[in-house]
């Protein structure tokens, strides 16, 4: 693979999308999936790679799984949010 | 609780005390005695029990950190009458295949949710955890750090694989037409990241029945219904039918008539079998279970995309694959697996279940899409519409015939 | 916060089932040869080794107190070496290799009120959801109904002197946690009412093309009121299935005074005999009536006795109703036949009867 994005870069990429898309619209992780894999080319970017970004992205607690009648990724909300 | 002059505060649920079988308000009670969680849900359900409404609230946003799967968010609707139910999570953890314990398994459940929770639990949740019921959003992590210490690990909700669950299989049942605990223990381990971290479109069910008796209700239940099966004649002991008969068993009546595929004759002395024509329904077996058994050459059939109504309605599984030898470490099953995976990840849409997707894109394709040859074996019967779509067909050529058509 | 994350441990997996299985199952696992009722709830399973295994089956409430669960681990440490079992009908199972403990076992469970039984042609225990207990969707109470139920049927959860197995499960909404829709007896939780919109809330928290997409008969269509994206249900579209809800928590559609039960028929997952077969619709609608529902109880009690006494040998609820054919069942039972028992959902006209073909 030619210069792949790094599993950081990606992290990252994916924690940006989240944040913007707050209020908007609930992202699932294939969502993200493939807008990382569209916006960086398959040449730099893989399934695999993806799978790994997010769960770094989870274990830093920087967004979390939520879940509406599905799973969704989105930024920690605070405790006592109304739902 | 409380003063003995003082009038019940739950009326209603005492009269549900009352009667021969277990009660569970007598559960709620019990654990009442140690927890105020315990003691704030009965007045909570004695309130709905009142009003005839429930009094919770989804509760979709908490978890353990980096897993999506395993806790069920709840908050009271209510939560100044009844403060100590004002979250009342729950957590599914991942039974030990077969539900078979050793008391001290159970016993450090039983002391950990002591520390953290309501006292109460589940055993067992619909899916087959193991379901702690009740706790606050900051005993999560701290319930999970002492779980995983006592050895277990949180089971999956949400748009997940959900923790895999099996029948008693050959630990107890001599009809086991294939090792489903070992089996189930297999997939669960080999899809932990798929059962933790919710990446698919909607829950993704696996259930391993040993024999077509399916214990699990794996054909009613799972999206993807792993069934024993074997493919050789049933064993028979004519000697021990000869007991059956002296014990009230008419094998003609009882057996022969029953028998859904008419493939056995009794001469009151021995008993024919046309295996040819057997379906492998259990019947006979279930009846004289000393004198006949499953054949020798044993596998499963798999199924694919049973669900309860939401959305589309209810399914029952269908044939994907009409034998399949079960032996670890289940390549060929768990490379299908991923195929259909990869595929409905892929595809399928929101809340939509294997099945419904199966529906939408029809079977034909979906079969092809994940490199499996249509069977007869897959359907009751063909078509009955001639509404056939056909992808491939002739062109006249403009100059003289070509040899082959593309 | 840091430290404890360095050590979090995760991914681990349930504890793998050999730690859990008892000697005698290690010893003949994947050889026992045949198994008898030596009575209800007694199991013996002989291996070809010569090796028996008896299990004692007891019923449970399924919701167990931490207490509870300890008082049944000293029973097993007392009786079964310390291994236990549960079915995946909530039943509690007890190991024993020693035939002399069995009876006293059996006196212990029945003291302390857990019933002995549940085997061959009895009914077993209940499959069923939380209800009001836990759940945010329920339309009725679960843990309420299956102990009036029982109360009721425990006779025959002692014996073994039905026709077959009878399965009765409830679920306490259609999203069916306890997958009811192939039980002989289901009892099936109802919303009569469309959801009723949290305009104010919907806006804030809900993605409005997420909560059109999840009506199946599309009668929920987006709606701009006071100046806010909002939606509206089209009522005489809705069937109550609450799909919306689960999707978007501002669209609520528990209604104390229509909410309810219905009760289903003639399910089996079993491949003994006949295919496994859904439930069908017997009594569309019964009252919630809490504590003890009498309604539902008579109606479960009703349907069991009628068929306890018609069907044959070895024919569960549906091959029996198959036999008889479903005016017939209707008859027997006295339970009216309405508009709503006819399907309007997809191929609903696979299930109208296009024979003359006609038993009644």
């Amino acid at each position: 693979m030619a210069n792949p994005v790094t599993i950081e870069e990606l992290s990252e990429a994916m924690y940006r999308m989240v944040k913007e898309a707050t209020g908007v619209k609930k992202l699932k992780p294939t969502d993200l999936t493939k807008a990382m894999m569209e916006h960086f080319g398959p040449e730099r970017c893989s399934k695999e790679a993806c799978k790994e970004a997010l769960r770094r992205l989870m274990d830093s607690g920087r967004c979390v799984y939520t879940y509406y009648g599905g799973s969704f990724v989105e930024l920690p909300p605070e405790e006592g949010t109304e739902i | 609780m409380g003063d003995e002059n003082k009038p019940s505060q739950t009326p209603k649920l005492d009269e549900l005390e009352k009667g021969p079988w277990p009660s569970f308000v007598r559960e709620i009670k019990r654990a009442a005695t140690k927890s105020p969680m315990a003691r704030d849900l009965l007045g909570v359900l004695e309130l709905s029990y009142e009003e005839k409404v429930g009094h919770w609230k989804h509760g979709g946003i908490v978890g353990v950190r980096g897993y999506g799967g395993g806790v069920i968010g709840r908050y009271s609707d209510v939560p100044e009458k009844f403060p100590n139910v004002a979250h009342f999570h729950t957590l599914r953890v991942n039974q030990p295949a077969g539900w078979f314990y050793r008391t001290e398994a159970l016993r450090a459940i039983c002391d950990l949710w002591e520390r953290h929770g309501s006292g109460l639990t589940n055993l067992h949740g619909s899916t087959g955890d193991i379901i702690l019921l009740g706790t606050r959003t900051e005993e999560l992590e701290s319930t999970f750090a002492d779980l995983t210490k006592a050895g277990f690990d949180l089971g999956g909700s949400g748009s997940d694989v959900r923790t895999p669950s099996c029948c008693v299989g050959p630990a107890r049942c001599e009809w086991a037409c294939y090792d489903t605990l070992n089996f189930t223990y297999d997939i669960t381990m080999h899809f932990q990241d798929e059962l933790h971290r919710p990446a698919f479109p909607y829950k993704f069910k696996f259930k391993a029945s040993g024999c077509p008796n399916d214990c699990v209700a794996a054909i009613a239940r799972a999206d993807l219904s792993i069934i024993g099966t074997w493919r050789d004649e049933i064993q028979i002991d004519q000697a021990a039918l000869k007991e059956y008969t002296e014990n009230g068993i008419d094998i003609q009546a009882d057996v022969c008539e029953r028998c859904p595929s008419q493939c056995m004759s009794w001469n009151g002395k021995e008993l024919r079998i046309a295996d040819e024509w057997c379906v492998k329904c259990m019947h006979c077996i279930n009846a004289m279970p000393k004198a006949l058994r499953p054949g020798q050459e044993r596998g499963a059939v798999i199924l694919i995309g049973s669900k309860a109504p939401i959305v589309q309605g209810a399914m029952l599984s269908s044939v994907l694959v009409p034998f399949m030898k079960m032996e670890p470490p289940y390549t060929e099953l768990k490379e299908l697996v991923g195929k259909i995976l990869d595929l409905w990840s892929e595809e399928g849409k929101s809340r939509e279940r294997v099945g419904e997707f199966i529906q939408r894109v029809g079977l034909g394709n979906f079969l092809e899409a994940i490199g499996l040859e249509p069977k007869p074996e897959m359907v009751a019967h063909p078509r009955e519409n001639p509404y056939v779509f056909y992808e491939e067909y002739f062109e006249e050529e403009p100059e003289a015939a070509s040899e082959t058509e593309g | 916060m840091a430290d404890t994350v360095a050590e979090r441990k995760t991914d681990i997996g349930p504890p793998h089932y050999e730690k859990f299985l008892p000697p005698v199952v290690k010893a003949n696992y994947g050889k026992w040869k045949y198994h008898e009722i030596v009575q209800p709830g007694v199991l013996v399973h002989v291996a070809e080794s010569g090796d028996k295994l008896y299990t004692v089956r007891a019923g449970t409430p399924r919701l167990l107190s931490i207490q509870t669960i300890r008082e049944l681990c000293d029973l097993a440490d007392t009786y079964s070496d310390g291994y236990l079992r549960f079915t995946s009908r909530h039943n509690i199972e007890f190991l024993l290799t020693d035939p002399d403990k069995v009876g006293p076992l059996i006196i212990e469970l029945t003291t302390r009120g857990f019933p002995v039984g549940g085997t061959a042609n009895a009914i077993s225990s209940m499959v069923h959801t939380q209800g009001w207990i836990h759940c945010h969707s329920a339309a009725t109470d679960a843990s309420g109904i299956v102990k009036s139920v029982m109360d009721e049927l425990i006779g025959h959860f002692q014996t073994m002197e039905l026709p077959a197995k009878l399965r009765l499960a409830l679920a306490c909404c259609l999203n069916m946690c306890g997958a009811v829709h192939c039980s002989d007896i289901a009892i099936l939780g109802i919303h009569r009412r469309p959801p009723k919109v949290d305009q104010e809330k919907l806006s804030k928290i809900c993605e409005i093309p997420t909560v059109v997409a999840s009506c199946p008969t599309a009668a929920i269509r987006p709606k701009r009121i006071n100046g806010k994206e909002t939606v509206e249900v089209i009522e005489e579209q809705c069937m109550f299935c609450g799909n919306c809800y689960t999707v978007c928590p501002a669209m609520p559609l528990s209604n104390a005074l229509n909410d309810g039960v219905s009760i289903w028929v003639g399910g089996k997952v079993s491949n003994a005999r006949h295919a496994p077969m859904f439930s069908k619709l017997a009594i569309p609608y019964l009252p919630n009536n809490p504590p003890r529902w009498p309604e539902v109880v008579a109606a479960v009690k009703n349907i069991v006795e009628v068929w306890a006494k018609d069907a044959r040998k070895y024919e569960r609820m549906g091959e029996w109703i198959e036999r008889i054919g479903w005016p017939r069942f209707f008859q027997k039972t006295g339970i009216p036949f309405t508009k709503q028992h006819i399907d309007d959902f997809r191929h609903a006209g696979l299930t109208y009867q296009r024979s003359v073909h006609i038993k009644s």
